[in-house]
């Protein structure tokens, strides 16, 4: 197995792992944003940049995605690398200023504001790093929202960017948004969920037993055309939030002892929390 | 005899078939070239070629038999159309329509020059009547263009008898696939796309890589602002293309091609698709090729002119159907290109290299060119320089040779300030750099490069800010917008120079360029945002003067940058017609009927109107 020298901490790595693999292992933190574990490298964000030593010449890498295929030589803390990281950043505070997210990941590189004017339009700050579409379509399996435009016109959307048949309101997108351009509402008045910027709605599923909001009803829906149990007791549990789904569990099994009223009125509003 | 109906499947037919097309140009009289190249048609190449078809046909049945070829460029595009006229190679110029039925009549019928149509020598005024005779046409070598205006591209008879398919041959019958790429690797062709990577390595590691199938793709995507010879190759000599992939093919072990070719180039594609029908028809193509048992074929895929395309990976996710963005390199691309497979991708020009140094031999390649470049180079000479045109001459003539000799030098009397090489990803070199010898190495070292081959020739008019401009704006649009350095660096760096241009520059804003140039020559994901900066850093580099007189002073020495020079008006020139007085939208000017006009500056809103309508001339810019 190969073995990444970084900053003068060796670590020993899968083939083709990456170099921020390695530095996780080393216990050495480099900053990045459009990195998730479950989700391909995208590499579009390029704040992970590492000098990759090559004896006669450096190079500076992206972390997230550079395969260790034999032994290398890292540094995450050289002028170049620490330049190049913040160069990147400061480009990303230009285009996003208002991002809470962004600015709290610049301070904890030791950055504060950006020496660049604010040029290129971003909806809601997005910095387009992409994680959002990514995730849509390789973990979600919908594509309901993707690139449109391209260069500094580039923008996440919906097809045509009218209101997408088919977003499920998983919120998927929100989760792994890096800067928190999308976000998840909650319109009480209808028991939907929106996901914004992008309008779409979806009704949420509510607890059988105590009222608790749930899922959304697509992705219920969804889950249950994937797994593919054809249990009734399954179908109908799903249907329950966690904590009436484990009592009614309990009960069933006689695990549990029957509640008296004052357990019941506990149980209800932790539910209705 | 006709194509359509011969089918070659062994390497003793195809010489058969050679020498049979070879007798029946023998028997052939006269030889008529319209040249059909990029430049040549849209001054109505088109119709004169009609008009000789027509004139040949009226002629009737004569005792000599004329043939009538549409070529592709033959390179003096300046003084295009160009007709020559076999035998005897006579090379006429900016021939009209009126003149078709003379040269037919003079010397198609009766040996005659028509002496009007010809090249004059500046000095003594004679006639020139060959193309080798032409100060243009001094120091070329022509190896990827040797048939490329010559045969008709149209007709693979044609390219068999000037001996196309012989590499071909030669490789399948004779020489193992790590014989083929040692021939490549020692003759020490670089990739003609613009990065200049050794071409011979590159296919080893092809050959080298695991997986199947293998692919091998031509990159006609050319997007360069001025350049246009790969347009000129593929439109010129399709078969050429296609017998550089076969063999590519064969060497690396592939056997599925693709020809990525930008859809603005559609007659290339027209003549790409019917290249590839008349090989697969007669048997280079396809199955068992030449008797062989190698099998190989080639589509053609359009791409839809984004400049990225041009770009390995980009190319290759546009050919799987996704959007051209690129992704990145860290595992190259003949190990895992096209779906993820082994691809080996190079240039149109690269691959038209290919049959010629096979058949010639790799030391014959070698001996041309600088040590560490080697062969020949296309260009396209374009700009303010008098002869335009596509040149192809060996690596390290200098600069001053192909501007001043080939070029005829600058148009109009005025003064040589810059060439740009290279396009978007080059730069700017001054005059005192015009006696680098030119190869990859050495463009790279004052800053600009190679590139796939525009070189546009600049004059005292031009302004360095405004061309470095030009180029931010270009990439600006051409960004795909993946990564954060190219599409916020470059609109970053825009913004810097727009303000230069308009006199508002701040001192530190060459620190700030430069310094941007830096963050995205590190971190932009493809080699376009890499090299975005070249344009500016170069100009700055040479003409920092320039840019210092712009920020310093709120002048533009070249007159280009408005705002940052004013329009006044010559007493002497000026005849007082007042017509710039009416047009004048801010009613700057007054002044007197015939008496010498003024322009107020104070009023002037610098929108160049009088310069445009004075009939005299007496409007100027002075800064």
């Amino acid at each position: 197995m190969p073995i990444v020298n970084i900053d003068g901490r060796k670590v020993e790595v899968q083939m083709e792992a990456t170099i921020l693999d390695a530095a996780q292992k080393a216990g050495i933190w480099i900053p990045t944003l459009c990195f998730h574990s479950s989700i391909s490298h995208l590499a579009t964000c390029r704040l992970c940049m590492v000098e990759l030593d090559r004896g006669d010449w450096k190079q500076l890498v992206t972390a997230c995605n550079y395969p260790v295929r034999r032994d290398i030589v890292v540094s995450v803390s050289s002028e170049n690398a620490v330049k190049a990281r913040r160069g990147v950043m400061e480009l990303l505070l230009a285009r996003s200023p208002e991002s809470e997210q962004l600015k709290e990941l610049a301070r904890r590189m030791g950055i504060e504001g950006s020496p660049y004017p604010n040029v290129t339009e971003s909806l809601r700050n997005c910095i387009l790093c992409g994680l959002c579409t990514i995730v849509c379509e390789e973990v979600i399996g919908k594509s309901a929202i993707g690139f449109s435009g391209r260069g500094v016109d580039r923008v996440v959307t919906t097809p045509f960017r009218q209101l997408s048949e088919d977003c499920i309101g998983c919120g998927a997108c929100a989760y792994v948004c890096p800067v928190g351009t999308i976000q998840l509402r909650v319109h009480e008045d209808t028991g939907e969920i929106e996901v914004s910027p992008f309008k779409s709605r979806a009704k949420l599923l509510v607890c059988e037993e105590c009222g608790r909001r749930l899922v959304s009803e697509p992705v219920n829906k969804y889950i249950m055309e994937k797994v593919k149990i054809d249990l009734a007791e399954f179908r109908k549990y799903a249907k329950l939030c966690s904590v009436c789904r484990r009592k009614k569990s309990a009960n069933i099994l006689s695990l549990g002892t029957p509640m008296n009223d004052d357990d019941r009125k506990t149980e209800n509003i932790k539910c209705q929390k | 005899m006709n194509q359509a109906d011969v089918r070659i499947d062994t390497f003793k037919s195809l010489e058969l078939y050679r020498e049979s097309v070879r007798g029946h140009a023998r028997q052939t009289a006269k030889i008529v070239r319209v040249c059909c190249g990029p430049g040549c048609i849209p001054k109505g190449a088109r119709r004169i070629y009609d008009l000789f078809r027509k004139a040949i046909d009226d002629a009737g049945k004569r005792d000599i038999t004329i043939s009538l070829k549409g070529t592709g460029c033959q390179g003096l595009c300046e003084r295009g159309p160009i007709v020559t006229v076999d035998p005897g190679n006579i090379f006429y110029l900016q021939v009209h329509e009126e003149d078709v039925a003379e040269i037919f009549r003079e010397t198609v019928l009766q040996d005659r020059i028509v002496d009007r149509l010809l090249y004059h020598d500046e000095r003594t005024g004679a006639g020139i009547r060959t193309s080798q005779g032409i100060p243009f046409y001094q120091g070329h070598v022509r190896v990827a263009f040797a048939l490329c205006g010559v045969v008709d591209p149209e007709s693979p008879d044609d390219y068999i008898g000037a001996g196309g398919y012989a590499a071909l041959a030669k490789v399948l019958s004779s020489l193992s696939p790590d014989q083929v790429i040692d021939e490549v690797t020692q003759s020490g062709l670089r990739g003609r796309g613009g990065g200049g990577f050794p071409t011979g390595r590159k296919w080893r590691s092809a050959r080298d890589a695991h997986g199947e199938p293998k692919y091998v793709i031509a990159n006609g995507d050319e997007g360069d602002p001025g350049a246009f010879m790969d347009r000129a190759l593929m439109e010129g000599v399709p078969h050429a293309v296609i017998e550089g992939m076969i063999i590519g093919a064969y060497a690396i072990g592939s056997s599925h091609g693709y020809i990525y070719v930008r859809n603005e180039y559609p007659l290339a594609v027209e003549r790409l698709g019917r290249a590839i029908g008349q090989a697969q028809k007669m048997g280079f193509l396809g199955k068992n090729i030449l008797g062989s048992g190698f099998e190989f074929d080639i589509r053609i895929c359009r791409g839809a002119g984004a400049f990225v395309c041009g770009e390995s990976t980009a190319l290759m996710a546009s050919l799987e159907g996704r959007v051209g963005e690129p992704r990145a390199k860290y595992i190259h691309t003949v190990e895992s290109g096209l779906w993820g497979k082994p691809s080996l991708l190079n240039n149109v020009e690269t691959w038209a290299n290919v049959p010629a140094i096979i058949l010639n031999g790799s030391a014959w390649f070698a001996a041309m060119g600088t040590q560490k470049s080697k062969g020949t180079k296309a260009f396209s000479l374009v700009g303010k320089v008098r002869n335009t045109g596509i040149i192809e001459i060996p690596m390290g003539m200098t600069l001053r040779q192909i501007i001043f000799d080939i070029g005829g030098g600058i148009r109009n009397g005025k003064t040589f300030k810059a060439v740009q090489t290279g396009g978007p990803s080059g730069g700017c070199i001054p005059e005192a750099f015009l006696d680098t010898p030119v190869d990859f190495d050495e463009l790279t070292k004052l800053g600009s490069m190679m590139g796939s081959g525009g070189m546009i020739v600049m004059d005292e008019d031009d302004c360095m800010v405004h061309v470095a401009k030009y180029f931010m704006s270009f990439l600006k649009e051409e960004s795909c917008g993946k990564c954060t350095p190219c599409r916020e660096g470059i609109s970053q760096m825009l913004f810097i120079l727009e303000r230069i241009s308009r006199g508002e520059g701040e001192p530190g804003d060459l620190a700030k360029l430069d310094g941007l140039a830096d963050l995205l020559a590190g971190t932009a994901l493809c080699a376009l945002g890499k090299t975005a900066a070249n344009p500016v850093l170069s100009t700055i580099r040479h003409f920092r003067g320039e840019y210092e007189a712009h920020i310093l002073q709120r002048r533009c020495p070249a007159k280009v940058c408005k705002g940052l020079f004013f329009y006044e008006i010559d007493p002497e020139a000026c005849k007082g017609c007042g017509i710039c007085l009416k047009q004048c939208p801010a009613k700057a000017i007054s002044g007197e009927r015939k008496k010498p006009h003024v322009i107020d500056r104070a009023k002037c809103t610098m929108c160049g109107t009088c310069l445009e309508k004075c009939p005299f001339t007496a409007v100027k810019k002075i800064v």
